[in-house]
C-alpha cells in the first residue's frame, strides 16, 4: 500500500517562499489599521473616532482627554479650528457629515479638565525657553509642557490673563476663564513684562539648551533669517520658530516645533524620525449601508446641549473596515485581521527552530478566494496560506497529520478507484467526462446517470475518468505531489487522445485548466447546449443557490447553474453572500481535515445565509451541508432525478468510488473485478461506526489490524470489558480495534482509535 | 544515581491478560518515538511475547497533545 514519508530531519530548502517585499505588499492592502478619514485630514492628528465614540457614549471626560492629547487648549482649538476632518466625513456622500467641531467644542466645555503634570512627574534635564506671546508660543509651551520639559516663557505681557488674550481675543468670557483655569494649572514658568531685546536673546542662548521665539519676535530681532517650516527651525540662528496664520495653522506648527525641540535636546537631527506629520489621504473603506441619521443634530449660538452633543456624536458610523471578517468565519475565529494574520504567518514559515504556532491558523483556511472578492482591495489571503503551506512543506517543518487523511484518500482515488476508458464502440473520443472525487464518493448513481446521458445525447464519444484532480495535493501544499498527479493525469489524457474534458466539479475544472490545461468545461455548459433530460425535475420550494469556491470569477458558469436552475423550475433564493462573494462550505483548503472545528463554524455560517434547502454544483459542499443537517441537493440529482441520501461516512466515500468503478466495469466494459472477499464475517457497532467517522479510521484500518491478529494471534483480554484488542501499524499510524468474537470467523468492533507515535519495547 | 524518569506509568493491575500467551500484561518499560523524539514509558506489557498495550484514553489524551506539539516544532 502507498506511503506518505512523513517528515523525518530538519533541512531546509529556500524555496516555495514569499519575500518579504512581497508579504509587505500584501499586508499594505490590508486597511483595517487605516487612519479613519477625520483623522488623516486632522493637522493635530486627534484621535476623532474614539472621541466620538466617548461622547456617544455619554463620556465626556474620556472624550476630553482624547481631545486634550490632539489640542492643549481644548476650548481655543475648538473656537478656531476650521474643522478639515468634516470635509472628510464619510457621512457628507449620503448626508450631512458629522458636526465634529461643534462635538468637539461641547466635549470642551463639558468634559472635565485632567490635570496632567501634578507633582510626580518627573522632568526632563534640558531646559527649554518661550519668548514672546501669542498663539504659536501658547500651544508651544503646552506642547512641551506635555513632554514634561522644564520650561520658561519669557513675555512682555505684565500677567498671564494677558499672555493668554494675546491671540485669543475670539473666545468668550466663560471659555476664556476655563482657558486661564487650564494654563495656571500647567507647569510652566513666566517671566513677565520682559523688554525683548537682541541682547535679551543672546543672554537667554546661554540660559536655555533649546530656544524657541514667537513669529513676532523673530521677524522683529531677526528680519533677515528664514526659517524651514517643515521643522520650524532656524538652523542659523538655532531658533525654533513659526509663522502661523490661524488657530489650527499655530497649533499644528506648534506641534511640528515641539517635535524638533524634542529631536534638538537630544542632540539628534530634526530632520529624521519625523513620522507623519501632514494630513494626508486614508486607503481606509467605509461600508455606507450602515449610515441612517442623515441629517446633522442643528447648534444654538450657545452650542449643543449635552444631549445635543451625546447624540450628534452618535451618528459617527465608527469608520473601520470589516469586509473580511464580516464575511469569513476564518477570519472570525482567529479575531486577527488579514495583515495581522498574513504577517504572523510569513513569521512563522521562517522559523527554523521553535514552535511554529502558525501552523493551525496557516492550515485552518479554506483558500477559498472569498476575502479576495468582499475586499476593496483584493486582499489574498489564500495566496499567503497556501504559499506558506508550500514554504513548509519545502524546508520539511509541515506536519503530515492534519492532511496525511486526505492525501491518502487522493492516492485512493487515483490508483485503486481510478479509472479511465473510452466510450464503448468508440475508438478515439471528443470528450472524456471527469466528475471529480467527491462526486463519485458522496453520488456514484448521480455520476453514472449523467455519464450514461452523455453518452448518449452527445456526438463523437465520451470518455471516462475516475479521479482526483489534484486539488487535495494542491491545497497541502504538496508540490512535489502536485506535479506527479500532473503528470499522470497528462498521460492518462493523452492515451485517451487528449479529448474536451467535461468537468463535473467546478474546482476540479479550475484544478485542470491550470494542471494539464487544453480544452475543459463543465457539465452544465454541455447542458446549457443539449438542453435538460426528459425526466428532470426540480424541487417544489424555493433553495437557496450557494456558489462554489471553485467557480469563484467564474461568471458563465454562475450563470449556467442559475439558468439550469430556472430550466428545471427551481425558485433560487439569492442570498447576500453570493456569485463571487460566496462563502466556502468548509471543504476547500482541506480545512475540515486539517482543523474540523473551524470548519464547522464555516459550514455553519455558510448555512446561516437562508433556512431553505441548499441547492449547489460541488458535491463536497453537497456532503457539507448534508452532514450539519440541512437539505442539501447537487443540481445534477435534480438533473438526474437521483437522490444520493444521506451523506456517507468516509468510508462509505470509499466503497462508493470502488463500486462505482467496478460497476461501470462490468455493466459497460464487461470486465471483471476480481472481489476482495473477507474469508470471515466483520460486524461494527453503531457506535464503533460513529467514532470510526469522526477519527478518520477506515473499515480497511480495522481489516488490517484482524487480519494481522488473525495471523499471528497477537490481542489483549480487558478481564473488565471482556472487550479483545488488537493492533496494527499501517502506514505512519497505529489502528487499535477492541472487539468480541461471537463465534470463531466472527468479530463485532466496538471501538477503534489510533495514534500516531510509534511504540516500541524498551529494554533496561 | 539519578531516578530514571518516566513520562507516563500505567499499571495494569492484573486485569489484563495477553490472548497469545495467557498471561497477565505487567508494568513494563517501553518507548514512545515520534519526529525523530523518544519519550520512557511504563506501560501495560506482556511479559512473554512483549506486546505492549496503548490504552485508548492515553492515544486520545496525552499521546494526541503530545502528537501535536511535536508536529509544531
Ligand atoms: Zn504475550
Amino acid at each position: 500500500m502507498a506511503q506518505i514519508q512523513e517528515r523525518g530531519s530538519t533541512h531546509v530548502y529556500k524555496v516555495n517562499k514569499i519575500s518579504k517585499e512581497e508579504m509587505e505588499n500584501m499586508v499594505t492592502r490590508c486597511v483595517y489599521e487605516e487612519a479613519p478619514f477625520c483623522n488623516a485630514a486632522c493637522p493635530l492628528k486627534l484621535d476623532t473616532r474614539a472621541m466620538l465614540k466617548a461622547a456617544a457614549a455619554g463620556d465626556f471626560k474620556k472624550a476630553l482627554q482624547l481631545y486634550e492629547k490632539a489640542a492643549t487648549f481644548p476650548l481655543i482649538v475648538s473656537a478656531g479650528c476650521e474643522a478639515p476632518c468634516e470635509q472628510k466625513c464619510r457621512l457628507c456622500e449620503c448626508g450631512e457629515g458629522l458636526a465634529i467641531r461643534e462635538v468637539e467644542a461641547a466635549v470642551a466645555r463639558f468634559g472635565q479638565a485632567q490635570r496632567l503634570g501634578g507633582i510626580f512627574r518627573t522632568k526632563k534635564k534640558k531646559t527649554v525657553a518661550v519668548l514672546g506671546s501669542g498663539l504659536f508660543a501658547l500651544f508651544l509651551a503646552g506642547e512641551l509642557e506635555k513632554k514634561a520639559y522644564p520650561i520658561t516663557v519669557f513675555c512682555e505681557q505684565p500677567d498671564l490673563e494677558n499672555f493668554l488674550r494675546c491671540g485669543t481675543e475670539f473666545l468668550d468670557q466663560e471659555a476664556f476663564g476655563l482657558e486661564l483655569k487650564r494654563l495656571k494649572g500647567k507647569d510652566i514658568s513666566f517671566v513677565f513684562s520682559c523688554s525683548i531685546t537682541a541682547d535679551f536673546l543672546a543672554e537667554k542662548r546661554v540660559a536655555f539648551d533649546v530656544l524657541c521665539i514667537s513669529e513676532a519676535v523673530f521677524a522683529r530681532l531677526l528680519p533677515s533669517a528664514a526659517f524651514v517650516p517643515e521643522l520650524q527651525y532656524c538652523e542659523e540662528e538655532k531658533l525654533v520658530t513659526g509663522s502661523s496664520a490661524g488657530v489650527m495653522d499655530a497649533a499644528f506648527q506648534a506641534k511640528k516645533a515641539a517635535l524638533t525641540v524634542d529631536r534638538l535636546a537630544q542632540n539628534l537631527d530634526p530632520r529624521n524620525m519625523r513620522g507623519q506629520e501632514d494630513p494626508f489621504e486614508s486607503r481606509l473603506y467605509t461600508d455606507l449601508s450602515a449610515a441612517k441619521e442623515l441629517a446633522r443634530i442643528p447648534a444654538q449660538t450657545g452650542g449643543y446641549t449635552k444631549e445635543e452633543a451625546v447624540k450628534e456624536a452618535g451618528r459617527c458610523i465608527q469608520c473601520h473596515c470589516d469586509e473580511c471578517m464580516k464575511s469569513c468565519a476564518y477570519l472570525k475565529h482567529y479575531k486577527k485581521y488579514p495583515g495581522l494574520l498574513s504577517r504572523e504567518i510569513f513569521n512563522n514559515t521562517q522559523i527554523i527552530m521553535g514552535d511554529h504556532q502558525l501552523n493551525k491558523p496557516m492550515n485552518a483556511c479554506t483558500l477559498c478566494g472569498q476575502c479576495t472578492a468582499v475586499c476593496p482591495n483584493g486582499f489574498d489571503m489564500a495566496h499567503v496560506c497556501a504559499t506558506a503551506r508550500r514554504n513548509m512543506v519545502s524546508t520539511d517543518k509541515m506536519p503530515l497529520a492534519p492532511h496525511e487523511f486526505a492525501l491518502m484518500d487522493m492516492i485512493f482515488s487515483n490508483g485503486d478507484a481510478f479509472l479511465a476508458r473510452p466510450q464503448p464502440g468508440v475508438e478515439k473520443c471528443k470528450y472524456v467526462f471527469f466528475p471529480g472525487c467527491q462526486a463519485v464518493a458522496v453520488a456514484p448513481e448521480t455520476v453514472k446517470a449523467a455519464y450514461l446521458d452523455l453518452c448518449e445525447r452527445l456526438e463523437g464519444g465520451v470518455a471516462l475518468m475516475l479521479g482526483c484532480c489534484g486539488a487535495i495535493c494542491d491545497w497541502a501544499g504538496r508540490y512535489e505531489m502536485q506535479a506527479g498527479t500532473r503528470e499522470f493525469l497528462l498521460q492518462e489524457f493523452s492515451k485517451l487522445g487528449d479529448p474536451v474534458i467535461i468537468a463535473g466539479c467546478p474546482t476540479c475544472k479550475k484544478e485542470l485548466a491550470e494542471s494539464v490545461g487544453g480544452e475543459i468545461i463543465g457539465i452544465w455548459d454541455v447542458l446549457e447546449e443539449i438542453g435538460l433530460p426528459e425526466d428532470a425535475h426540480g424541487l417544489d420550494r424555493p433553495a437557496a443557490l450557494h456558489d462554489a469556491c471553485g467557480a469563484r470569477g467564474d461568471a458563465p458558469t454562475q450563470e449556467a447553474i442559475r439558468d439550469l436552475a430556472r430550466k428545471l423550475g427551481v425558485t433560487l433564493v439569492e442570498t447576500e453572500y453570493s456569485g463571487d462573494r460566496a462563502p466556502c462550505c468548509g471543504y476547500g483548503g482541506l480545512t475540515a481535515y486539517a482543523n474540523p472545528e473551524v470548519a464547522a463554524e464555516i459550514t455553519q455560517k455558510a448555512l446561516e445565509r437562508s433556512d431553505a434547502p441548499f441547492l449547489s454544483y460541488c458535491m463536497a459542499c453537497r456532503d457539507r451541508f448534508a452532514r450539519q443537517g440541512r437539505e442539501s441537493r447537487h443540481i445534477l440529482e435534480l438533473v438526474y432525478g437521483t437522490d444520493a441520501g444521506a451523506p456517507p461516512d468516509i468510508s462509505e466515500k470509499r466503497y462508493n468510488r470502488l463500486n462505482l468503478k467496478k460497476e461501470l466495469l462490468s455493466e459497460l466494459w464487461h470486465e471483471e473485478t476480481a472481489e476482495m472477499k473477507l474469508d470471515y464475517t466483520l460486524e461494527y457497532t453503531d457506535e464503533a461506526r460513529q467514532l470510526m467517522d469522526g477519527r478518520m479510521i477506515l473499515t480497511d484500518d480495522v481489516i488490517a489490524v484482524l487480519n494481522y491478529f488473525r495471523e499471528t494471534g497477537e490481542a489483549i483480554l480487558d478481564d473488565e470489558t471482556g472487550l479483545m484488542i488488537a493492533r496494527k501499524r499501517v502506514g505512519n499510524a497505529t489502528f487499535w480495534v477492541k472487539f468480541t468474537q461471537p463465534e470463531p470467523d466472527h468479530y463485532l468492533v466496538h471501538r477503534a482509535y489510533s495514534h500516531r507515535m510509534n511504540v516500541v519495547r524498551r529494554d533496561g | 544515581m539519578a531516578a530514571e524518569r518516566n513520562y507516563y506509568t500505567i499499571d495494569p493491575e492484573g486485569k489484563l491478560q495477553c490472548v497469545k500467551c495467557g498471561v497477565k500484561l505487567i508494568k513494563g518499560k517501553a518507548k514512545f518515538m515520534y519526529l525523530d523524539n523518544g519519550f520512557p514509558v511504563e506501560l501495560p506489557v506482556c511479559p512473554v511475547c512483549g506486546f505492549v498495550y496503548v490504552p485508548e484514553e492515553l492515544a486520545l489524551g496525552k499521546v494526541l497533545s503530545v502528537e501535536k506539539a511535536l508536529e509544531d516544532k
